[in-house]
């Protein structure tokens, strides 16, 4: 029994890493890359989701140009140009941690981007109409009816985006970050006999992390609803996706594949 | 080069990635991407129709199983299980069965297909599991009715139904299959990506062959996007009319 305790004596490191250089690793680091860059790139999201609707081409194009590319390319690669390229252009040296805090950030504002323009349109157009329709101003109509609604809808999509995020920090393990999987690695390869038992650890602190989260996605899409984001289809119009929920008196969304 | 200062100070030189025996490296990474996709495409379609299977079946073990696999898979990074197969499950196989395959000089391109196809099948077996309850009671009634064995009610009625329903979401789960081949340089298949770092790490100047890489991804993503929608189109089942007809 001790034997077997003995195994995971490096709980700690796996948990928040060493502190030795003064920075946290472990699962505490993936958690800090993780909401950091969710919080960084939201309102980048919500800018080019809402853009992406524009009726004006040039600020649609582009925000379709950025959205498509950051979406057909590999994390690694938005890594590797945060890493590689970025001191030659800013000309200075950027600390590890801040360039992968800067591609996941990227990387989640697409993403975010898709999320919200699902949203804005999974709200009825009447909505809006009627905003209009007593005077508000677009920007008023868009501000206090049409993205307080899309927000509710749009929560179980940032809490799995989240989750899809977190999993992804463990990418920045290439570029040498001490994150949780790159402590299992270190200890797995200091101490040969200690390998099953951190891949173990990064297992379990990845499951409970992410099980518990998507949990709580699956909980909110039951109370609020979930619209397909995987499904919708870029040329889709408006008029198509006000079919999809229909508000009951009890606020509930009715899906209607349902 | 070591001095770094001021704004853009970086020569680039395409004709690096185009020398020998860079040239080579990347030529190979580029057949040992498509290969580590289109192989893991197709075991993850399979693997990931049979878990669906089993989650919607009536046997309760195997709903139990099946559950269990998706919940283990998704809630664990792709990452994690490539190192997983390349390091842990050599060691994990009785018989010197884990020296030969550690000697294998292939084995980090079969690590790579087995951990893809692991955490791929499980988002594949979820989207199919979604398309099948759409998919309404009468059809399976239908198959019965015709006198089709429980086999040849999914073979010819259930799973083409289910693919030609999840579509778009399949397509798109396929894009990211392909991105994460990437995710195989960590066990040093030689991928492209790998092709890229190798180069970054032998000559310090990785930008060109990166750009390289990274418009052969944005691209064939692209194509792929291209093709799932114009699939959609010509397969495109008409949801309304059976919710119609249902109502």
């Amino acid at each position: 029994m001790k034997g077997l305790l003995s195994q995971f004596e490096n709980w700690d490191f796996y948990l928040y890493g060493s502190f030795t250089g003064g920075e946290p690793g472990g699962l505490l680091l993936n958690i800090i890359l993780a909401v950091l860059s969710l919080s960084m790139s939201f309102i980048f999201g919500v800018l080019l989701g809402y853009s992406r609707l524009s009726s004006r081409r040039y600020v649609r194009y582009p925000c379709i140009a950025y959205i498509e590319f950051v979406r057909s390319t590999p994390l690694i690669m938005i890594i590797f140009w945060s890493y590689f390229f970025l001191p030659y252009l800013i000309g200075k040296d950027i600390p590890i941690f801040w360039s992968a805090v800067i591609s996941l950030c990227i990387y989640a504002a697409a993403y975010q981007a898709e999320i919200v323009r699902a949203g804005i349109l999974a709200v009825p157009g009447g909505q809006l109409e009627a905003a209009l329709s007593t005077g508000m101003s677009r920007y008023q109509g868009l501000r206090y009816v049409v993205l307080p609604q899309a927000f509710r809808m749009m929560l179980p999509s940032f809490v799995s985006f989240f989750v899809s995020l977190f999993k992804d920090t463990s990418t920045t393990y290439i570029i040498g970050l001490i994150e949780l999987t790159q402590t299992g690695v270190i200890i797995s390869q200091r101490e040969p006999d200690k390998m099953y038992a951190a891949y173990l650890s990064m297992a379990i602190g990845y499951f409970v992390v992410c099980f518990s989260l998507s949990r709580l996605a699956r909980r909110l899409e039951k109370r609020i609803g979930v619209f397909d984001l995987e499904s919708y289809r870029p040329e889709a119009t408006r008029d198509e996706f006000m079919l999809l929920p229909k508000r009951k008196k009890g606020g509930e969304v009715n899906l209607a594949t349902e | 080069m070591t001095e770094i200062s001021g704004f853009l100070k970086y020569e680039f030189d395409w004709s690096i990635p185009f020398r020998e025996p860079y040239l080579q490296m990347m030529i190979t990474g580029v057949k040992i991407t498509l290969l580590l996709f289109v192989v893991t495409s197709i075991t993850s379609l399979i693997l990931g129709t049979i878990i669906a299977i089993m989650r919607i079946s009536r046997i309760k073990i195997l709903r139990i199983l099946g559950t269990l696999y998706v919940e283990i898979f998704r809630n664990i990074p792709g990452l994690f299980w490539l190192l997983f197969f390349y390091f842990v499950f050599p060691s994990l196989l009785p018989f010197g069965l884990g020296e030969r395959l550690n000697a294998y000089i292939y084995y980090p391109v079969v690590a790579g297909i087995i951990g893809l196809t692991v955490d791929n099948a499980s988002y594949v077996s979820d989207i199919l599991r979604s398309g099948r309850l759409t998919i309404p009671h009468g059809q399976r009634e239908a198959a019965i009715s015709t006198g089709l064995n429980r086999v040849q009610q999914y073979l010819y009625v259930l799973l083409p139904q289910m693919y030609r329903a999840t579509l778009p979401p399949l397509g798109t789960r396929m894009v990211h299959n392909f991105k994460n081949t990437s995710l195989c340089m960590a066990i040093t298949a030689p991928e492209l990506t790998w092709a890229t770092q190798q180069i970054e790490s032998l000559t310090f100047r990785g930008v060109e062959a990166t750009a390289i890489a990274t418009v052969f991804y944005v691209v064939l993503s692209l194509l792929m996007f291209a093709t799932v929608i114009m699939l959609e189109k010509k397969l495109k089942i008409d949801i309304t009319s059976i919710t119609r007809s249902r109502a």
